[in-house]
């Protein structure tokens, strides 16, 4: 089934700063999203036993450095088909291949505003918002 | 029995190819070899399906090796897409996370690693395929 037969896209958002969690939360939220958020692995981990997700953003650092991209692939494991996202420091080849070997989408650097990770994500997915306009 | 999976090697180092299909025909593959990305797409076409394709990135010229994983990602059985190579840089590793190749190593590549790789991905792409049936 193709995301766009779907009525609202499900996203996991995986982040430890809450203003960044917040903000992705809410711009995903605005573009017709269903958020799920999560500030630390077992939070994460459990979502996904509850949830069925189409898009997971998840900081390349949770709670230590580097935890991020495990999480990624487990959640490729369990969501095969979904758009995951990487926030990480920088878009160096270190980077671009723990996404790679992680069954990751996308990764987006640090700087990068919460509004444009948002909005690069529901350019993949038209959700009901936007199939209104 | 099951049969053994079919992987193509594509170095234009006849040694490494050659060294790469000694150890995994050790471990179980039917591996064949191709020095050049033009062979390489000659034996997509003809070749059974193939289970694993490990290509190299710089052959003819620079990143060629991006232009196997991209055919091999067309094929009707698509089979998992590794590159191995020892010159990644930000631009090569971005494209192959685009063309959603599944492991990226860097040479020298930890064998060990990139088997447990083929192994876990081979056992996904098993368990996805009897889903689908």
């Amino acid at each position: 089934m193709s995301i766009a037969d779907r009525s609202a896209p499900k996203a996991l958002v995986v982040h430890s700063d809450l203003g960044t969690l917040a903000g992705i939360q809410d711009a995903l939220s605005r573009g017709g999203c269903e958020i799920v958020a999560a500030r630390d692995l077992p939070t994460a981990l459990m979502a996904a036993t509850h949830h069925f997700f189409h898009v997971v953003v998840i900081s390349s650092r949770v709670t230590e450095e580097g935890d991020g991209w495990p999480l990624a692939g487990v959640m490729h494991l369990i969501f095969p088909q979904a758009y995951i996202a990487v926030i990480a420091p920088d878009k160096n080849v270190c980077s671009l291949q723990a996404a790679i070997n992680h069954g990751a989408t996308h990764v987006f650097e640090t700087k990068t505003a919460p509004s444009e990770i948002a909005g690069a994500i529901l350019k993949k997915f038209p959700t009901p918002s936007k199939r209104l306009q | 029995m099951p049969s053994k999976p079919a992987m193509l090697i594509v170095d234009d180092e006849s040694n490494v190819a050659r060294t790469l299909k000694m150890v995994f025909e050790r471990e179980g593959f039917e591996v064949e070899t191709a020095f050049s990305c033009a062979d390489a797409l000659k034996l997509l076409d003809k070749k059974p399906p193939l289970d694993v394709l490990i290509t190299d990135l710089n052959m003819e010229r620079e990143d060629i090796g991006l232009e196997v994983a991209r055919a091999a990602q067309q094929l009707k059985k698509r089979p998992v897409i590794v590159i191995c190579t020892g010159y990644a840089n930000p631009n090569n590793a971005q494209e192959a996370l685009d063309l959603r190749v599944d492991y990226l190593a860097t040479k020298p590549a930890d064998l060990n690693e990139l088997l447990a790789a083929l192994r876990r991905l081979l056992a996904l792409r098993a368990a996805q395929r009897g889903a689908a049936q």
